[in-house]
């Protein structure tokens, strides 16, 4: 068995904040090692992984070369240095950010909890608006500059279509109607999360805006999505009117975009945002444990509807803060706020 | 003839709507007369994927941008490229 010098609490130290891209690396290649050993053990007994045990991401981006073809030649494996390719060295660092939050936030081990590796094709088709998760991989297109800039720029993009894929591996959400909403609306919410933590910030500090930096130039707009005031993100001619609704008397009942899945996520992202802000500090720590905890808990059906979600999101704060905690209360009455009764 | 192609889903979720009228579009019965509607794989759910409505004078089918291809996708993009 091999001993390391430097024990792996400093190499994750290292790997997240040296200013030398070259020693993050290092240390993150070394750290990869330890957990192999660590896999190693652990299949000898079946134990959960300790407590201090530490995750390594298993990134690759791959690129489409303008094509709308996957998964695209390979351009960067994990521990590789910097490509120069701004788009595929964005596209590896969000990985690691938005890894290194479920690690630290959650001691989830990847999207599926046991270290599966990441995979995201860049450079997808030509001036390709958009980015999604296909089932087993992330994609994004390099927009077309004139109303989107390249959907690898902001991280709370990588971030929600990493969620969908914990999302695919936990409640498994069905991408339709309000079960959709609610899955696009997790995706949103972690997305925000991963932005904050990566920031420092505290509920109140957050902008809580999702693609802040999507916008091209000379569009009239700050973002795509608002979860502090959905309905507020857009308005312009070419784009049209942010359609977000924040409240179940604006819902909207249609049949494209699965049921309106990307609009009326809306709904249940504003009663996050005012669970948030009103238990204030980090939201990852207690909002964003409660809807995490929920989403793996394993009680969710996969059609889950807004109130049945709402109902479950309380359940886990109760069992974590008590019935009578104020986080709680704040819980109930963001739900009440969004108008989705309990 | 009359298509009509709306694009919705997609992570921004913004819908694109366009129209084209073989009255004043040349090349649209030709591109139409290749596509058969009734043989589209449904659209599956795949997160933040394109989804393109397709209407052809009332005859109107879903399709997911995974599923888009050949004359379909020749026909779908040149509906939306004319409205750009």
């Amino acid at each position: 068995m091999r001993c390391h010098i430097v024990p792996p609490h400093m190499l994750e130290r290292i790997a997240q904040d040296a200013e030398d891209p070259g020693l993050r690396d290092r240390a993150r290649r070394t750290l990869a090692l330890t957990s192999a050993h660590a896999a190693e053990r652990r299949s000898l007994s079946l134990t959960a992984p300790s407590p201090t045990e530490d995750f390594v991401p298993n990134r690759t981006i791959r690129d489409a070369g303008h094509r709308e073809h996957l998964p695209g030649k390979v351009v960067r494996a994990e521990g590789a240095p910097a490509t120069g390719d701004k788009i595929v060295d964005q596209a590896y660092d969000w990985l690691g950010a938005t890894f290194d939050f479920y690690e630290a936030a959650y001691r989830r081990n990847s999207i599926d909890g046991a270290g599966l590796p990441l995979v995201s094709t860049v450079h997808y088709g030509d001036k390709y608006d958009n980015a999604f998760w296909n089932g087993e991989q992330m994609v994004y297109g390099d927009g077309d500059g004139a109303v989107f800039t390249a959907f690898t720029g902001p991280l709370d993009v990588t971030a929600h279509e990493l969620t969908h894929g914990v999302t695919q591996y936990t409640a498994n959400l069905e991408y339709y109607s309000q079960s959709g909403a609610l899955n696009e609306s997790l995706s949103d919410v972690f997305g925000s999360l991963v932005k904050q933590w990566h920031l420092g910030q505290t509920a109140d500090q957050a902008d809580w805006l999702i693609g802040q930096g999507l916008l091209a130039e000379g569009i009239n707009g700050i973002a795509l999505r608002s979860m502090k005031a959905p309905g507020t993100a857009y308005d312009d001619p070419q784009l049209g009117k942010d359609p977000q609704p924040a409240h179940m008397d604006h819902y909207v009942d249609t049949y494209r975009d699965n049921g309106g899945v990307h609009t009326n996520s809306g709904i249940p992202n504003h009663a996050f945002y005012l669970a948030a802000i009103a238990i204030g500090g980090n939201a990852w720590e207690k909002a964003g444990r409660v809807w995490y905890d929920t989403l793996t808990g394993g009680s969710l059906a996969t059609d889950v509807d807004f109130q049945g979600f709402a109902a479950a999101i309380v359940e886990t704060a109760t069992r974590l803060f008590g019935a009578d905690a104020t986080e709680t209360g704040a819980i109930r009455d963001a739900w009440a706020g969004v108008g989705v009764s309990l | 003839m009359k298509v009509t192609v709306i694009r919705s889903g997609g992570f921004a979720g913004i819908e694109q709507r366009a129209e084209s009228d073989s009255a004043r579009d040349p090349m649209l019965a030709g591109l139409v007369d290749r596509v058969d509607l009734g043989h589209v794989p449904p659209p599956g759910r795949i997160p933040d994927q394109f989804l393109y409505e397709i209407d052809i004078d009332g005859d109107r089918t879903t399709v997911g941008e995974a599923q888009l291809h050949g004359p379909l996708r020749e026909l779908v993009h040149h509906v939306l490229g004319r409205a750009r």
